[in-house]
């Protein structure tokens, strides 16, 4: 009987790694120019656009593969992708929503239809593979003057904010999957909140990738203008399969003065299975710019899936006093390998910015915290505190951690703190005889380490965040 | 680096106690530490020299032992870069470093310090920290303390902070009527007193303007000691007193 239920989770699976079984249409396998005017011929696209996308392609062409991470990368063919995939649209009905794919983001847990759900109103803008099915409640934002709609129908209609803020933060050579990104985006969120509005609902993008032998490349942009708060969530999920996929995303977040913005990450991509088969390789390129004097940006994470992860949420303080945080708690489990962390550059007066970050290592995944905290000249009198902790669970993983702290300014004050250890014999007897089976014990430390950064995420998130953990690290305690 | 997966441990050990120097201004050391040993490493970097410490540990038997100090003053232009490898080959072993100082002028300071756990070093414990004081707009000091560890039962930690010094300690003394200078003087000396040398006398005094001091311990080697530079003694606290006095007048309390 107790065999049983070990056996049970131990074999914990990947809920969400089923497939949806729709009519797609896909563009062909490969990349060069002429495919990146044909996706931009797909999303009927401006010239200027076009013109963005083939000078990013060209940027690309001629960078180098990184290899500074800490991960054993396989090498990409970018050949050997397709780099658009949508689902038909039925000729008949063309606003309707196929209920296949309504049916499968319910499965999600992620409502379609505009209905209360038990913690709140959340808008949800829901992307499968390259497109954006549907955005929920945009009327309703769009009377407290809120824009929040897929990324391709922003540039349709609002071509001027979208050319505006564009590339700002992360220019298209900033980086080389940034770049790639920047010539072949198909769909992601745009969201715009004016001056001193504060959003009455949190708002969502889900990412789903379905169709086989494609990757997914998402660009979202969000922009608040002085004054205003957002509190902004993305989720994500990817069917099982035996071959890796690549999921390569831009995110930029513009914070005018004295906007407050919260963005909120469960990152749960197929992670491959047991022996390190298949799996997403997530290669995002996340930034954002406190652009206003006291502008706030505050980034909380929570990566359990993906069989590599290349993540490195910023915050580019230039604003006078403004703020920044990020919080992580990175769980890797059998042969997924993480390398991820944030960038803090200070360079307005009195700025300040805290990191937190819970690495968790089990199997025989690497782990790794990449940080910089930048202090510039005219940062006078910022501050930074960081702290990273990793926890291992098992002989055969690894945990790292690479901070670079640089200060130019002598009254600026940073402090980096990390620790490596693993859950204790002493605290799993504890425990054990007050009746708690060795599963169920793990869980409970690890959600007491990550408990500070869970604290932080929106209540809707929180809860399946918990739960996430539970089920990454099922099976990896002996 | 670079490629993710732990190498094999034993590629890379070089000749045992091979000590090489480059130039005057640079030292490449490679210890290597067996069962039962202790090495302390001692550095002291003063105002006027620019310097590459580039430092490898490899501890290679069970309850080996290592500890590191380091201290640097750099009032002017330096260059003072550390590049320190503490790697934990064996199980059962311990290490420390500590790496204190302060920057003025247009010093650059750099600090890359890593400790790496093989998979088999169980029950280690390694800790690492480094403390830097900016003094003025033009100074620079970069931090790099890096974890590499590929075992479970360890207990390894660091820390890094870079920062001023504290306005309410100067505060605190000048209430009580010591003069500034002296404060500063005192609020240095007892932020490097961590990492103060605690060689004998001797060996200080014998040492340069720069110092570094090696001591080996173990119940099968009788201790040893070297110094790599020789030349005038020093004194630090006379040293710390006039480099607090031409620093004053950049970092007044904003």
């Amino acid at each position: 009987m107790a065999e049983d239920i070990i056996q049970q989770f131990t074999s914990g699976e990947y809920k969400e790694g089923f497939v949806t079984d729709v009519e797609q249409e896909f563009i062909p396998k490969g990349l060069n120019e002429d495919i990146v005017r044909l996706i931009s011929k797909r999303k009927e696209e401006p010239q200027w656009l076009l013109e963005f996308r083939l000078d990013a392609f060209r940027k690309w062409q001629a960078m180098p593969q990184p290899d500074w991470a800490h991960l054993d990368m396989p090498e990409i063919d970018f050949q050997d992708i397709i780099y658009y995939a949508a689902p038909k649209k039925d000729k008949d009905r063309p606003k309707e929503i196929d209920p296949k794919l309504a049916e499968t983001f319910d499965k999600l847990g992620i409502p379609l239809h505009e209905r209360e759900v038990l913690a709140g109103v959340v808008a949800v803008d829901a992307v499968f593979d390259s497109v954006s099915v549907t955005t929920t409640f945009r009327k309703t934002l769009a009377e407290k003057g809120i824009i929040f709609c897929s990324f391709s129908e922003a540039v349709k209609e609002h071509p001027e904010l979208v050319r505006k803020y564009l590339a700002t933060v992360v220019p298209s050579s900033d980086n080389f999957f940034a770049a790639l990104n920047s010539a072949v985006f198909s769909d992601g969120s745009f969201c715009y909140i004016p001056k001193g509005v504060r959003c009455p609902m949190e708002l969502s993008s889900y990412f789903r990738i379905n169709a086989r032998g494609t990757g997914q490349f998402e660009r979202t942009l969000i922009v608040a203008d002085e004054g205003s708060y957002v509190s902004y969530m993305e989720g994500c999920t990817a069917p099982m399969r035996d071959e890796q996929q690549l999921h390569a995303a831009v995110v930029e977040i513009i914070v005018e003065k004295d906007a407050d913005v919260k963005y909120s990450t469960v990152q749960n991509w197929y992670p491959g299975d047991a022996d390190g088969k298949g799996g997403i390789l997530n290669l995002v390129t996340k930034r954002g710019i406190c652009k206003g004097s006291g502008a706030h940006l505050s980034w909380t994470q929570v990566e359990t899936g993906s069989a590599i992860t290349w993540k490195y949420p910023s915050t580019i303080l230039k604003g006078d006093f403004s703020a920044s945080e990020f919080y992580s708690v990175a769980v890797t489990n059998n042969h997924q390998q993480a390398d991820t962390g944030t960038k803090m550059i200070h360079l307005g007066r009195g700025t300040r910015s805290r990191i937190v970050s819970k690495g968790i290592s089990a199997g025989v995944s690497q782990n790794s915290y990449r940080g910089l905290v930048q202090m510039g000249k005219s940062a006078a009198n910022a501050r930074n505190y960081s702290q990273c902790d990793s926890l291992l669970i098992g002989s055969r993983c690894g945990a790292h951690t690479f901070p670079v702290v640089r200060s130019q300014c002598p009254s600026a004050t940073v402090e980096h703190e990390a620790t490596t250890s693993k859950i204790s014999e002493d605290q799993l007897f504890y425990c054990n005889q007050r009746g708690i089976g060795p599963e169920e014990a793990v869980g409970l430390i690890v959600n007491g380490y990550a408990r500070e950064v869970l604290s932080r995420l929106p209540m809707e998130f929180a809860v399946e965040a918990q739960k996430l953990l539970q089920v990454s690290l099922e099976g990896s305690v002996g | 680096m670079g490629h993710g997966k732990y190498l094999d441990p034993f590629v890379a050990v070089a000749p045992q106690d091979d000590k090489r120097c480059h130039s005057e201004r640079s030292e490449e050391s490679l210890y290597r530490v067996r069962a039962g040993e202790t090495l302390e490493l001692e550095y002291v970097v003063l105002p006027g020299e620019s310097r590459d410490i580039d430092v490898n540990i490899d501890l290679v038997g069970p309850g080996a032992e290592a500890h590191v100090k380091a201290l640097y003053l750099s009032t002017g232009a330096e260059k003072v870069n550390f590049h320190i490898v503490m790697h934990h080959r064996a199980p059962g072993c311990r290490s420390t470093q500590k790496i204190n100082g302060i920057a003025g002028g247009r010093a650059q300071v750099h600090f890359d310090g890593t400790i790496v756990v093989a998979p088999d070093a169980q029950q280690t414990e390694a800790y690492q920290e480094n403390h830097n004081i900016v003094l003025t707009e033009d100074a620079r000091v970069e931090t790099r303390p890096q974890l590499e560890i590929y075992a479970d039962d360890v207990k390894c930690s660091h820390g890094a902070t870079v920062g001023q010094l504290n306005p309410d300690e100067l505060f605190y003394m000048r209430s009580r009527g010591i003069p500034e200078a002296e404060a500063r003087t005192l609020q240095m000396l007892s932020f490097l007193s961590p990492v103060i040398p605690q060689g004998r006398e001797q060996e200080v005094e014998t040492a340069g303007s720069s110092y570094c001091c090696c001591r080996r311990s173990s119940s099968a080697f009788s201790s040893r000691v070297s110094s790599s530079v020789p030349g005038a003694p020093y004194k630090l606290c006379s040293c710390i007193g006039s480099f607090s006095r031409s620093n004053s007048s950049h970092s007044s309390m904003s």
